[in-house]
């Protein structure tokens, strides 16, 4: 009996010493490329930062659980600098010299079509976060998913809510060159057309263009009803104080995603009071969800900034590839992660507020959808004031018919 | 034809790069050398104007674009054989440049400078702005590689992309050879050391100095087209003011008026960025610091400074 006792005592110990060995813990490096200096490192920067604070948080809780096995997650991040070809650079380098399979950030429309030109035929994963351009998500690329709506989706949620304002001409000063400014705009021309209002001129800005008096002065001539700001955010902080010095006294409506310190860096909180920024639901504090509110305070403390409305899509992104691989089961079968990206529904840890399409996080196209917000500056923050219509569905099957 | 030290280092460095691929085992340097390639053809035009004629021109990068743009639109719009588009794009860059120098040579010294500048920033702002045909910031997605799919050679293959650049690059240097050593080239190193005198003696420098820049201009649509149908996607930004200042730059730290030097500079302004990626934030800041110390005190570029150093070892030889 004893001997029996003995026997099944060992060959149980043994059982649980194999099983500690088989579930070792390793490391998973995940790269981050994005612009971490130059003009774009407001939205690069806070990105990175979000990744890194995921993964840490990630780790403390156990890391992912694959299989048998619990990794770790490890960020090296590069930056891109929002060029293309440094982009390209740097997911190579990511790829062919660290090894990475899963890359994240790229908060920047350029540099994003760079390297999703080529990383279908790439053993790797995209996941890009602030990236607005539209045909990033339209070539049907099975290893990209991206967190951030399309421009236009937002574009068109916000002409009608201009519209519903009552306003019937509008002025547009903005970043017109960069493709997904001129997008939204166009999608806000023809919701406004459609309630019978107008663009009624379209004045262009440099992304490093601070001086806006010129076209604000022509505008002005024009006695629009409202403007309407699309660009970076310390440009449009510009236009909004100018707008103001100005004697510009028509309501300002925006697109821009920028926190209340990058504005205040620029203008007073004066000079932005009645602002309307309208853009996907994106982290403002008064509107936050528990994870929001959770994701600002500990963004805050640990870098001693606030974050950026958009940063949250490059955490979400952190969040969506945990569940992926512990759902995929593998670290190496990067087809299988990418698959079991598509096939996810909306992760519990995510700060932005996502619809869901046919219950999943993404759509068939790998894109991902959150709510549309109006956004008001009042006493001095961004008050979440009302949704925006926002249909993802029907704008899910026009993003499928679009080549 | 005697058989001088420079040639032997010529033929090593060529072996050098036929080995390279095979020395490589992290992909990601081949990808930079295939870059790499591509600048030693627009640095090689550059060096033409800058180097041998005396003229900085600060719109290189903008012809490459226009390279660039009119290999990719020709063979989206008329279906033109890749092949065929990547031999036309120099021509049609050529056409611009003509355009483009004939007003620009009436000019001299600084004042020629600010005016390819300017054509640079023309070049750009058109291609942002003609988005119906552009694609503007977004870029153009998906540019076909040379060869058919599941051709012989498979041109998605960076090793056979490789040895493609490779031989172009090669060609265009060897050219660029002979274009210095002939009458035209003797002509242009005259025009850089003294241009009135040139005049003088009867010679219509502005002939000689539009050929430097419309040359120049051909080896910088040729590369454009090379890089678009390498990386598959172009956009403005690949094109701006600053890759101009780079491909000054591979020629001044390389060696202005060697053959070259602009290979050595072109490897610099591709390979230093990536080294420096360790330093993060901090790595522009560096890298121009090193271009400026190197401008400052390697005047005649690596080339130059190798060759003074050969020369000193060379005189203790004999001594």
């Amino acid at each position: 009996m004893t001997k029996r006792l003995t026997f099944t005592t060992l060959t149980a110990m043994m059982a649980l010493t194999g099983g500690m060995v088989m579930a070792e813990e390793k490391t998973l490096d995940i790269g981050v490329t994005d612009a971490l200096t130059g003009g774009a490192a407001v939205y690069g920067l806070p990105q990175s930062n979000a990744v890194q604070m995921a993964v840490e948080e990630i780790n403390a809780a156990g890391g992912v659980k694959v299989g048998e096995d619990t990794y770790m997650l490890n960020v090296i991040a590069y930056d891109d600098k929002a060029n293309p070809t440094e982009a390209t650079n740097a997911v190579r380098k990511l790829i062919d010299r660290d090894g990475v399979k899963f890359i994240l950030g790229f908060c920047c429309s350029g540099a994003t079509g760079a390297v999703a030109s080529f990383i279908a035929n790439e053993d790797a994963v995209m996941l890009v976060g602030n990236a607005a351009e539209r045909s990033i998500t339209t070539k049907e690329i099975a290893n990209l998913t991206r967190t951030r709506p399309p421009a236009d989706y937002t574009g068109a949620a916000a002409g009608t809510f201009v519209a519903q304002k009552g306003h019937k001409k509008v002025a547009v000063l903005g970043a017109l060159d960069v493709g997904f400014y001129a997008s939204y705009v166009d999608a806000f021309e023809a919701e406004l057309k459609k309630a019978g209002g107008e663009i009624v001129t379209r004045e262009s800005f440099g992304l490093k263009d601070r001086d806006m008096s010129p076209q604000l002065t022509k505008i002005r001539e024009l006695q629009p009803d409202a403007i309407l700001v699309v660009g970076y955010v310390e440009p449009a902080a510009f236009i909004y104080r100018q707008a103001v010095e100005l004697g510009i006294d028509v309501p300002r409506y925006g697109f821009t995603s920028g926190s209340e310190e990058q504005f205040l860096r620029v203008a007073t909180s004066e000079q932005m009071e009645g602002v309307w920024d309208l853009r996907p639901t994106e982290l403002t504090l008064l509107s936050a969800s528990e994870n929001g509110v959770a994701y600002h305070a500990n963004y805050t403390e640990k870098f001693g900034i606030a974050p950026s409305p958009s940063s949250p899509y490059a955490y979400d992104q952190t969040y969506a590839l945990k569940h992926a691989l512990e759902a995929a089961g593998t670290v190496e079968d990067t087809a299988a992660v990418a698959a079991a990206l598509r096939e996810m529904p909306i992760p519990a840890e995510v700060v932005m507020q996502y619809l869901p399409v046919d219950g999943k996080m993404f759509d068939a196209n790998g894109q991902a959808y959150t709510s549309n917000g109006a956004f008001q500056w009042q006493g001095g923050n961004w008050v979440f004031v009302q949704d925006l219509p926002s249909d993802a569905a029907a704008y899910s099957a026009f993003l499928s018919t679009i080549d | 034809m005697k058989l001088r030290v420079s040639h032997i280092l010529y033929a090593a460095a060529l072996v050098g790069f036929i080995l390279l691929p095979q020395l490589i085992t992290v992909k990601y340097y081949l990808h930079l050398s295939v870059l790499a390639l591509v600048w030693v053809i627009a640095a090689q035009g550059q060096n033409l104007i800058q180097g041998y004629t005396g003229y900085v021109s600060i719109v290189q990068a903008g012809f490459m674009g226009i390279g660039a743009y009119s290999t990719t639109l020709m063979g989206l719009h008329f279906g033109l054989p890749v092949w065929l588009t990547i031999l036309l794009a120099p021509f049609v860059t050529a056409l611009f440049a003509l355009f483009a120098g004939y007003p620009s040579l009436r000019v001299k010294g600084h004042y020629f400078a600010i005016v390819t500048l300017a054509f640079n920033l023309v070049i750009f702002i058109v291609l942002m702005h003609a988005t119906d045909l552009t694609q503007g910031e977004a870029g153009i997605s998906g540019i076909p590689k040379p060869g058919r799919e599941g051709g012989w050679l498979d041109f998605a293959n960076r090793e056979v992309y490789y040895y493609f650049v490779l031989i172009i690059a090669v060609a265009m240097t060897a050219l660029a050879a002979l274009i210095v050593r002939s009458r035209i080239g003797q002509t242009l190193i005259a025009i850089r050391q003294n241009e009135t005198l040139v005049g003088a003696i009867g010679i219509a420098a502005w002939k000689y100095k539009l050929f430097a820049f419309v040359t120049s201009a051909m080896y910088a649509g040729l590369a454009g087209a090379l890089y678009a149908h390498y990386q598959s996607f172009i956009n403005p930004e690949i094109f701006g003011l600053a890759q101009s200042l780079d491909a000054i730059l591979a020629v001044i730290i390389g060696g202005s008026g060697t053959i070259l030097g602009p290979v050595i500079g072109a490897f610099v302004v591709v390979f230093l960025p990536e080294y420096l990626r360790f330093a993060d934030s901090f790595r522009l800041i560096l890298y121009g610091l090193l271009l400026v110390l190197a401008t400052i005190f390697m005047p005649r570029g690596i080339v130059g400074v190798v060759g003074q150093l050969w020369a000193r070892m060379a005189g203790k030889a004999t001594r």
